[in-house]
């Protein structure tokens, strides 16, 4: 049995005419990879490489460079804390003791009981005005306590959307989660 | 959106930032209400590709990413009548420690942004642009994609802009990850879909740079100015800031101040003026201690230096650099050693390998911070620490992540080295921690 639906496979085909040259595909490709199955396997990369006609040494060596491939599960929600200087200095490795005993987990990685939640302590997010801050799943939180960490965290583990401020303050409600459906082609890479 | 923190309105001669704050200006109509697109309007439709290009020389603009290299220079390193295809691409892998500029002016005014890279593709004679954006930066990715539909559907991007015959497309690709992505070539091997180690140059990406071809990188900032150049014109814009660094930047006050925030200043202010007036100082009761003028690579300035002005200039007299506009600020309730020994953390976290002493040396000089800070320290390593700072520095690396590297070890060195000796030596840490 194949790691990837066939409907993955199909887009993945369909990437390397997005670009001038073939193999800048192989970054989108992982991700619709991860998508799927949250991490990056050894057979999920095998397929990736077979599915661009590339070596599958050459996409688990692009995979392993960069830090959004996970190569390892991780929780259902990912907090990427961030500790460089900006947020150190208001607070952020407190912060990150708090999560992990809020989650129970001792270190970067580590995925909760639950299987809800994992975290990592990353580099600088860009967003420094707003320290300390970190990305949750796909969405930036600002200005973080340690109370608002409890609260992303007792949202998604007893999720009642209907509580969601839409006006929360840092862009769009997280989107539900749900298995990916095949996708409309798109122009943009 | 997030609430605003930093420059916006018509006030303190904002030229970016100046319609920040508007509703909905991200929206294509909204932003030519405010005056968006004539700059596009006029150079494809009055101006000579190379009369752009001038234009820009004249403006005295700098990139606004971290070199500072002049950015009419480097358009006019493009050689137009090249046989297509040419690129422009765009670094929008913003990951300089303290720096969130970009990402300001991307959620503020993501057609400000389409509309310098327009010009520019215009002036060097490339009719694709890509725009490589740090994968961190949903909210921005996602603003970018609806501004180009926007722009598409209008005709801006596409086969005949405005009516001229000169066809552009703009397209997007996320990175995943990697500072050193931030490099340029590093940053054109990541889109060609490999690791991304910088490249041994010449050949320069002006010659060959994406998929072999010649390639224009300018970073989001640098674009983003060059619609106000061509309005106001280049000679106007030069009277703002310095005389060899004109205009007007993008300073992120960060750290331990009181309005951390985005700071539109016109260039050869004093860090004292960004710091303490536009940032509102320290907490109650703490002093300035430190602060890094342009991101964590640019050397230290001590509490004593913040009448320095931010001026290229002026900061090279000073040992230091305008690097990408990050201005940390930290104060005295910190330790200079913990600090630099997070940061040696992240450039040795960060460098990619390819280079022997960055690779090596990174780690080296976190297992010395490691050890002083364990108290387990002696002079062996503060003598190693010099050495390994001598080493990554000149030259010896194929990019700058090892310099940096090396400078935060030199400049801490430089400014606080009783504060290390405290370490080392006498096991001991002044710095209350209250």
């Amino acid at each position: 049995m194949s790691a990837l639906s066939q409907h993955v496979i199909d887009e993945i085909r369909e990437l390397p005419a997005r670009f001038p040259q073939p193999r800048s595909a192989v970054m989108p490709a992982l991700d619709l990879a991860q998508e799927e199955l949250g991490h990056l396997t050894p057979d999920a990369m095998t397929e990736v490489a077979a599915a661009l006609n590339l070596d599958a040494g050459y996409v688990e060596g692009v995979a392993t460079f960069y830090s959004l491939f996970h190569m390892a599960p991780t929780g259902k929600h990912r907090f990427y804390m961030c500790t460089n200087l900006s947020c150190s200095l208001r607070g952020a490795n407190e912060l990150v003791d708090h999560l992990r005993k809020a989650i129970g987990v001792s270190e970067p990685g580590e995925v909760s009981k639950d299987g809800l939640f994992s975290y990592e302590g990353v580099e600088c997010l860009g967003a420094c005005e707003y320290a300390p801050m970190a990305r949750l799943d796909h969405r930036y939180h600002y200005d973080l306590t340690p109370e608002k960490i409890d609260s992303l965290i007792e949202e998604r583990r007893n999720p009642r959307p209907h509580l969601t401020s839409p006006h929360g303050g840092e862009g769009p409600a997280p989107k539900p989660h749900k298995p990916r459906a095949p996708r409309k082609k798109k122009v943009d890479g | 959106m997030a609430e605003l923190r930093g420059s916006h309105g018509e006030a303190n001669g904002n030229l970016l930032t100046r319609h920040f704050g508007t509703p909905d200006l991200h929206k294509i109509d909204v932003y030519e209400s405010k005056g968006g697109y004539t700059a596009l309007r006029k150079a494809l439709l009055e101006m000579e590709p190379a009369a752009i290009t001038n234009e820009v020389k004249t403006s005295g603009l700098r990139g606004r990413g971290g070199a500072g290299f002049a950015t009419g220079v480097k358009w006019s390193f493009i050689k137009r009548d090249t046989p297509e295809p040419k690129y422009v691409v765009i670094n929008a892998d913003e990951s300089e420690p303290g720096t969130a500029k970009d990402r300001y002016i991307l959620e503020n005014s993501p057609h400000m942004v389409l509309e310098g890279i327009m010009i520019a593709a215009y002036a060097v004679g490339a009719n694709q642009a890509w725009i490589y954006i740090r994968g961190e930066y949903d909210e921005p990715y996602r603003m970018l994609m609806e501004a180009i539909d926007e722009a598409r559907e209008k005709g801006y991007v596409g086969q005949k802009p405005m009516g001229k015959d000169f066809p552009i497309d703009i397209r997007l690709y996320r990175g995943h990850g990697a500072y050193i992505c931030g490099e340029e070539t590093a940053l054109l091997e990541s889109l060609e879909g490999k690791r991304a180690q910088p490249r041994s140059r010449p050949p320069f990406p002006a010659v060959k740079g994406a998929w072999g071809r010649p390639t224009l990188l300018n970073n989001v900032e640098t674009l983003a100015t060059v619609p106000t150049i061509i309005n106001m014109g280049g000679a106007e814009y030069a009277k703002l800031g310095t005389e060899k660094n004109p205009g007007t930047r993008l300073l992120t006050v960060s750290g331990n101040v009181k309005r951390p925030g985005i700071y539109e200043v016109e260039i050869g202010k004093t860090f004292r003026h960004i710091i303490m007036e536009l940032a509102g100082g320290p907490p109650d009761g703490r002093k300035v201690k430190v602060f890094w003028p342009g991101g964590s690579s640019a050397p230290v300035l001590p509490e004593s230096m913040l009448d320095t002005t931010s001026d290229a200039e002026a900061l090279a007299a000073a040992k230091s650099m305008g690097g990408s506009g990050g201005v940390i600020v930290m104060d005295d309730s910190h330790c200079i050693v913990e600090a630099a020994h997070r940061l040696l953390q992240f450039y040795a976290h960060e460098s990619c390998g390819k280079c022997t002493p960055c690779r090596v040396g990174g780690d080296w000089a976190v297992r010395m911070y490691e050890r002083i800070l364990a108290n387990e320290g002696s002079q062996v390593e503060l003598d190693n620490l010099r050495r390994v700072s001598d080493a990554l520095q000149n030259g010896r690396c194929l990019c700058g992540l090892g310099d940096s590297a090396g400078w935060v070890i030199d400049s801490t060195f430089r400014h606080f080295y009783s504060e290390y000796e405290d370490h080392a030596l006498r096991h001991e840490c002044k710095v209350s921690h209250a």
